[in-house]
Order: C-alpha cells, then structure tokens, then sequence
C-alpha cells in the first residue's frame, strides 16, 4: 500500500474564522476512509483543500509525493485531473446532457475526441445505471439521478482518489439508498475514497477507516468498529449520542 | 372492470373536449379583442378624417423613398447590433475578470454611455470624432449606437455571466479544465442564454433609437418619413407609415429572439 495523500499542519482561516487548525492525515491507496464530525467541524474545507480547490493558508498538500505548494497550474491541472470530486449540491453543467457531463473531462482535459468521450461516457452511466437518462439535461433529472450523474463524471476521469462531499446531504430521503448503493459498489471495487457524510450507516459497514473531526482538527481516527463502540474522545461520544438519539 | 374502462375514456375524453373548448375560447376572445381594437382605431382615424384631409396617394408615390429609408435603417441597425454585442461581450469579460484594471476599465466605458444621451453622442461622433477622422454620416451613426447600446449589453452579458452556478465553475476546476475551457465551454455558452431575453430586447432599443441618426442628416427611415411628409404636406400620413414600418422591423427582431431562445432552452 502507498500513501495517496498527505496532509501536513494545514491551516485555512476564512475572514477571521478558523477553519482548519493544523490537520495531519494520510490516506493510503485502497482505503475507505470516511470523515465525520458536526457541521463546521471544518471537514469540507479538508477536502477541497486535497486537490486545491480551497489553497491553505499554511502547511502542506502532498498527492502522490507531489507537494502542491510548489506545483505550477499546469501540474496542479493534472492533480486535479486524477482526483475525482463529488459535491454535495452536483454541479452538473446545467447547459449539457448528462452524457456530455460525463464526456466533458475527457474530451476538454484529456484531448479525447468527442465520439469517443461519449462512448466512454455511456459506459460510466451503464455504471450507476443511468443509460436510459443520457440525453436528459440535469434539470429534467432528480437529486439521486443528478448525484449518479456527477459519480459518472468523476469516474470518467479515471481517478485515482474519489472524494465525496457531504453527496448524501441535498436529497430527498428516498434517493439516498441509490447513491449510497453505487457508492458501495465503487467501495467493493478496490477503489480509494475519501467521504464526508452524515450517513452513520455507510460509515459502519463500508468505511476501513474513521477521521472523526471538531472545530478544524482531527480529534480520533480509528477502525469504524472501535469508533462506534469505543470513542475515545468526549467530542465524538457526545456526537455518536446525538445521532443516536435523533432516532 | 369494463364498466371501469370505459368511464376512464369518457374522463379523458371529456377532458380533452374541455381543453379544446378552452382553446377555442381563448382564440374567439382574441379575435373579440382585435376587432374592437380596429373599431376604436377607425373611430378615431373617422374623427381625424374629419379635421385633417388624409391622403394616402402622395405616401404611395414616395414608396421609394421610404425603402431606401428602411435599408438605411436596417444597414445602421444590423452593423450596430453586430459592433455592440462585440463591444458587449469584450467588456463584459473585462468586468468579471480577476484584473482590477481591466474592470476599470471597463466600468468607466459603461458609466461614460450610459450617462450620456444618445443624441449627445451622436452629435460628438458626427461633429466631434467625425470631423476629425473624416466620418462620414453612415458610420458616424455606427460608431454611436454601438457605443451606446454596447454599455448596456455589457451590463446584460456581465449579469448573465454572474448568473452561472459557482458550483459549476468549481466542478469544472475540479476535473482538472483550464481557465479559459471553463470560460469557453461553461460559463459563456450559459451567459449567453440567460442574457438573451434582455439582449435582444437591447437590439430592439437600438433599432428604434437609430431613428436619432436623423439628425445629422442621415438619410435612415424617420429622416426619409420627414422628407417626404415636407415635399408632400402628407406629414401625418409619412410618419404613420413611418411607425409601422418600424414596428415590423423589431417585430422581425422579436420573432427571431423568441426562436433562438427556444431552440436554446434546454431540452
């Protein structure tokens, strides 16, 4: 196993908010490693800071041993290329069909024709099962189908991480179990994936690994068994409960 | 069961009768509408007939005139439109750019003609900048419309630009496209289809404000409509048909606009 990722001290401070305060992680390749913590815990922000989407203030982003500080934009371009994003609210590009959402990357980014991309493209969609829904625009599409949409575009790139912001979040209840069912079918495909959610249930069955994090640190990391039954910290004893209780 | 089934027709039948009734109703209020329009129209025209001799004859010799007023028009109109979306877009680009410079720049061009009247600007082109760079009257009035109606449609196109999701320009960062793919093939295509309705509702302005050109004496449709109406003491009459013959052309313009917009809207 190697290490994927690396996070070194990294700070964020958003007007005067902080929120990163030095984090420290690494992901090694094949892990499911899933971030929890109550909102502003500052778990979104250690995502996008993965692949520069949010610049730290301070310390350092390593992918695949390339220190991103140092790295031009066209590097950076190419690290971004190999870390697929999925967000919490899609961001499908509203003016293409979900086929041309997913070939885009490879077409604008890889320098692959359009007929070919497209080909690639429906391969993606056959993946999350949307092949019936390529040429709808996302507008005509729901949440899950939009979420699925967004997995495929990610996917088409042929990362070598998959992170996942919050892609429960935004949906209606009943769309949830079909993102989180293509979810796990990437999971059991050997695939890396680092996952912010709230979905308690994912992170026991399918996570390898817990980050539990509170105000911009990383308080506990441990094995989704420990986590769960053992907490160390107050922190996350209080937030399993209050999970618990919502019930 | 059958029973069942046959009751589900009648609904759906009685239903579309219902909706074809409502269409029918909709088309003979209309018709009830324009009739009464054209009613009051010839009451009045009948009324003024009265005080005012018209006579459409002496209109109908200048036919002529009034073409070769409304090719002027449409020539000023079309290369103005095409000079100050041009304008629009390069000084749109230059607003929501990163360089603090550039949207200076920018922002002063549209303070500049926006507040300043377009028959000010035309009298500078013509008898300012024109002298100087020996304009003539043709794209005197060019250089000033485009002027004019390009701050405004900087300001559309800007809006539109603004319009596009954050969340999809990220996305776009995200696979890793360059700055100027993620202008190219996101955020402009869906400028441009968000500014449309207003854009073309610019075009139209600029077609009507074209007739101000008139001033400095070039020969467009309302100049032409003035000619005609003081060689031929039929004034009322000239400039009636002036007015219509505007009305069709940014018609034309609104036809247009409405299918580009539906040939735009996504799916």
């Amino acid at each position: 196993m190697s290490t994927i990722v690396s996070l070194r001290n990294v700070r964020k401070e958003f007007k005067g908010f902080e929120a990163l305060k030095g984090v420290d992680l690494d992901v090694e390749s094949g892990e499911i490693l899933v971030v929890l913590g109550p909102s502003g815990a500052g778990k979104s922000t250690m995502l996008r800071t993965i692949n520069y989407l949010v610049k730290p203030d301070d310390g350092e982003v390593y992918f695949e041993g390339q220190r991103l500080s140092t790295a031009t934009l066209k590097e950076l371009r190419k690290v971004r290329s190999k870390i697929g994003f999925v967000f919490q609210h899609f961001n499908l590009f509203s003016h293409l069909n979900a086929l041309d959402n997913v070939a885009i990357g490879r077409v604008k980014v890889k320098g692959e024709s359009w007929e070919s991309a497209r080909k690639q493209a429906m391969k993606y969609l056959e993946k999350v099962g949307l092949t019936d829904k390529a040429y709808n625009y996302p507008a005509q599409l729901s949440g899950g189908q939009k979420q699925r949409v967004a997995i495929a575009r990610a996917l088409a790139m042929e990362p070598d991480v998959l992170l996942f912001d919050e892609p429960t979040s935004a949906l209606d209840p009943s769309l949830v179990g079909e993102v989180l069912k293509v979810m796990k079918s990437l999971a059991l495909e050997g695939r890396t994936m680092i996952v912010v959610t709230h979905e308690m249930g994912f992170a026991k069955s399918v996570a390898t690994r817990i980050v539990y994090m509170e105000n911009g640190q990383v308080v506990e990391e441990s094995s989704p068994q420990q986590f769960f039954t053992f907490p160390e910290s107050d922190g996350a004893r209080r937030f399993i409960n209050s999970i618990l209780e919502r019930v | 069961m059958r029973a069942l089934e046959m009751r589900g027709e009648n609904i759906s039948l009685s239903r579309k009768q219902f909706k074809m009734n409502q269409n029918v109703k909709r088309i003979v209020r209309k018709i009830f509408t324009a009739a009464g329009i054209v009613l009051l129209a010839a009451i009045f025209y009948l009324a003024i007939a009265k005080v005012y001799p018209f006579n459409w004859g002496v209109v109908a010799r200048y036919k002529s005139m009034f073409l070769k007023g409304l090719l002027i028009t449409f020539q000023v109109s079309a290369v103005s439109i095409l000079i100050s979306f041009g304008l629009g877009l390069i000084f749109s680009i230059m607003k929501t750019s990163k360089i603090e410079f550039f949207k200076d720049i920018a922002s002063i061009y549209v303070w500049i003609f926006r507040n300043t009247p377009l028959l000010v600007v035309i009298l500078l082109t013509y008898y300012g900048v024109g002298t100087i760079f020996n304009l003539n009257r043709f794209w005197a009035a060019v250089l000033a419309l485009s002027l004019f109606e390009g701050a405004y449609m900087t300001e559309i196109i800007r809006s539109g630009i603004e319009a596009v999701d954050p969340g999809e320009i990220e996305a776009a960062h995200s696979l890793g496209m360059t700055n100027s793919q993620i202008f190219l093939s996101i955020v402009f295509p869906q400028a441009i289809r968000i500014s449309l309705p207003p854009l073309i509702g610019q075009m139209i302005s600029l077609v009507k404000d074209s007739s101000l050109a008139s001033v400095i004496a070039l020969g467009e449709l309302t100049m032409m409509g003035r000619q005609v109406g003081t060689s031929s003491f039929a004034t009322f009459e000239s400039y009636i048909v002036v007015a219509f013959i505007y009305i069709m052309l940014t018609s034309v313009l609104s036809i247009l606009g409405r299918y580009l917009e539906r040939r735009m809207s996504l799916a």
